[in-house]
């Protein structure tokens, strides 16, 4: 039983349309669901102001003082968790009314930025980029100054808005 | 063009060279069945990998991970739909794969081999899905597998040993998970995959077992022919598959896993024979789950050695052949007669249904709220103000709800506390929606309407209204309410922090958080109603601070609410 070479043809592209079209078909919502995320906020942390206590627990002048940002409410993909750690913030009260806030994260590639006491001045641990008291830069790789967020009293409580932003650039860019 | 390149690859790689291998018989439909098993291997593999990247096997995250997947990731409910009923799919394959080679005699000399390996891919692959159903951890997955590993535990000797070493220690928990997770994505995979490339090879040494009719017929090419029929088998089985899972919305997803709550627990339905054998067995239930598998299996893996006659007529094998068709039968009878007595017993078709709804709060909330990271089980505490309102239902409605019978107290209801409730309140205290129920009313210590000018009344009210902490309160109004407050009411009341009235409660703080806080506590407080005038309960042995704290919380939001508002917050 020997084919005429025309059907025998025909056969072969045969398989392989079908063997080819399931596969794409498979392939294709498989693809789709892995991508998802990568066009989602995954991660919702609050844009609303953040209570970082009183206001009395912070000296006038003086060092600068770390406070942790702590999110009441972080969602997370599909977990709802309470009272995350965001990240942290270098407080600075230069007087009774006037209070500063600086991103603990390096503008250079996201380090935890931590103060010198015996300089007086913020050092980066991992590339050794400084800034002055009031976050401008000093010496380092860091392109910009530290970041600054923003922050207000409101009945005699720190209230933080949580930013974060893009990394290694000149200008101050929200991520 | 497929031509030039398959011949590329085959110059390349030697893949192809030598004689086209051909087939016994011709090509047949018969033959695809193992290769249709191989495509939903892969498509077992292809959607599995894109699940394994959003599961997360821990008893606080698996159940929200995958109800993620099922409703919120963009097509997650059909890869997940293909996944699970891809695994159903491969069941009936293997069984049809099963069936074929034994009414063939493929199982004969040379290819014993081949068929006791095919056995015990069989086993492999329904332990796969037993390790599969428990990590979505919801009520279905976890009951079935709490029964399976019951069984096994019924293993003499070493069964508390199996046990333990299945779930990982004495109780389930991540451990159980990621355990299972291991054997369903890495052990299995590898070992299965492992085995049917040497069923494969011994598969292809032996070629395909035609028909006695046919054995006389000349061999043909395998390619185009045979590969066309298991290309279009291939497609046929997608295709049923895909409008299955469409058709269902993916798989199932039941409430999270709840070890406090009663579930009718089946298992997949590849072994409802064996549920129903357990059924029917009574009291030697664990002899026969344990058994029954043993005797199928020592069955199909004596067929080679119980049939040696060369012939593979089917007239020459009556028996074997009765014996296997039989078993098959049975198997398949069992599973017909499990399903259908569910599906007629109409109280369990009640109870499956209230199961669904609370499924389906269950990813609704989730979808909603998120899961909260302390478990699945807590989606159903994220609705705002839970816990408060789930309190108000069982503790304070009974005597403070409008609709309630019994109702001892004033009515608790949005708006309770701000200026048009304290104006009702001064204009008669004993009306029906405020005293109007208490003994106190019916007393002479009762309080009197309180009857002055309406710019008087006005500014006493606001007094109080400014004592909720409301930030609406009009201060000159309230600075005036002090002066009638002083003049009027201080013969009975005080407004001082922490004294006494002398006949009546002090009203500092009046229809704030920390006064309910206290008054839900210590209603009988000197500082409140006093040990004499109160019906209500003392609430502070009986409820945590926090919970206390809560319903406060709760009370003061009814302030500013309105009956639409407590609406939108949803059912508990």
């Amino acid at each position: 039983m020997v084919d005429e070479p025309d059907r025998r043809g025909f056969l072969k592209l045969a398989t392989c349309a079908v063997g080819g079209g399931v596969g794409l078909v498979v392939l294709a919502p498989v693809i789709r669901l892995v991508l998802d995320p990568a066009g989602k906020t995954t991660v919702t942390t609050p844009t609303d102001p953040i209570d970082l206590g009183n206001l009395d627990l912070i000296p006038v002048g003086g060092d600068p003082r770390k406070v942790n940002i702590v999110a009441p409410l972080v969602k997370d993909a599909w977990t709802a968790a309470r009272d995350v750690v965001l990240g942290a913030a270098w407080l600075r009260r230069t007087s009774p009314d006037k209070i500063e806030a600086l991103s603990a994260v390096c503008p250079h590639l996201g380090c935890a930025i931590g103060w010198d006491l015996t300089q007086q001045n913020f050092i980066c641990p991992c590339h050794d980029s400084r800034f002055s008291a009031a976050g401008d830069p000093l010496s380092g790789p860091s392109k910009r100054g530290m970041d600054p967020l923003p922050i207000a009293v409101k009945d005699g409580r720190l209230q933080l808005v949580w930013k974060q932003f893009k990394a290694d650039t000149a200008a101050r860019e929200e991520a | 063009m497929i031509d030039k390149a398959l011949a590329f690859v085959r110059e390349r790689t030697g893949i192809g060279e030598g004689e086209a291998r051909t087939i016994a018989g011709g090509p047949s439909f018969a033959y695809v069945f193992g290769w249709v098993l191989v495509f939903l291997l892969v498509l077992e593999a292809t959607t599995g990998a894109a699940l394994a990247a959003f599961y997360s096997p821990s008893s606080t995250d698996a159940w929200a991970s995958v109800a993620y997947v099922q409703d919120q990731a963009a097509l997650g409910w059909l890869v997940r739909g293909l996944h699970h009923h891809g695994g159903s799919a491969m069941a009936i394959v293997a069984g049809l794969h099963l069936l074929q080679t034994g009414l063939y005699g493929a199982y004969k000399k040379p290819r014993e081999l081949t068929w006791w390996l095919g056995v015990i891919l069989m086993a492999l692959l329904l332990a796969w899905a037993v390790t599969g159903y428990v990590l979505r951890w919801d009520q279905a997955g976890y009951w079935a597998n709490r029964v399976e590993v019951g069984i096994a535990a019924g293993t003499p000797v070493i069964g508390q040993q199996i046990r333990a070493v299945a779930i990982g220690g004495n109780d389930y928990g991540n451990l159980t998970l990621t355990r299972f997770y291991a054997l369903h994505i890495v052990v299995l995979p590898v070992l299965i995959t492992f085995l049917i490339g040497v069923h494969i090879w011994l598969a292809r040494r032996h070629g395909t077992t035609p028909t006695v009719a046919r054995e006389t017929a000349p061999a043909e090419p395998r390619w185009p022919g045979q590969s066309l029929r298991t290309a279009l088998a291939m497609a046929a089985t997608f295709a049923a598959l895909a409008a299955y899972t469409a058709n269902q919305h993916g798989a199932d997803l039941a409430a999270p896993a709840d070890p406090s709550a009663a579930y009718d627990a089946r298992p997949l339905w590849y072994f409802r024979w064996l549920f129903e054998l357990r059924v029917l067995a009574g009291s030697w239930e664990k002899i026969a789950a344990l058994a029954a598998p043993a005797v199928v299996a020592g069955f199909l893996i004596g067929m080679p050695i119980l049939d040696r006659s060369p012939s593979r007529a089917p007239s020459t094998r009556k028996p074997i052949l009765g014996a296997f068709i039989g078993l098959l039968a049975l198997i398949a009878g069992l599973t017909v007669v499990s399903l259908t007595s569910d599906a007629n017993d109409v109280e369990l078709g009640k109870r499956l249904a209230t199961l669904e709804d609370r499924g389906d709060k269950a990813r609704a909330l989730a979808v909603a709220n998120g899961v909260p990271s302390s478990g699945g089980l807590d989606v159903f505490t994220t609705p705002p103000m839970y816990r408060a309102r789930a309190l108000f239902e069982q503790r304070c409605k009974g005597c403070h709800d409008a609709a309630s019978k019994d109702r001892k107290g004033p009515i608790i209801a949005p708006g309770h506390g701000n200026r048009a409730w304290l104006g009702g309140f001064l204009a008669a205290p004993s009306g029906d929606a405020y005293w109007g129920h208490t003994k106190l009313a019916k007393t002479d210590a009762a309080m009197k309407p309180v009857e002055l000018g309406p710019g008087e009344q006005a500014d006493l009210v606001e007094l109080l209204y400014s004592e909720t902490g409301a930030a609406d309160a009009k201060t000159d109004a309230r600075d005036r309410g002090k002066v009638t407050f002083d003049k009027a009411c201080t013969d009975c009341h005080s407004m001082e922090e922490g004294t006494p009235g002398t006949s009546a409660p002090n009203l500092f703080g009046l229809g704030s958080r920390e006064h309910y806080f206290s008054f839900v506590g210590n209603p009988k407080s000197h500082l409140h109603m006093g040990p004499d005038s109160s019906e209500m309960p003392r609430f502070d042995k009986e409820l945590t601070l926090a919970e206390r704290d809560e319903i406060a919380g709760y009370l003061v939001w009814l302030r500013t609410a309105t009956a639409a508002d407590v609406t939108a917050l949803g059912p508990l």
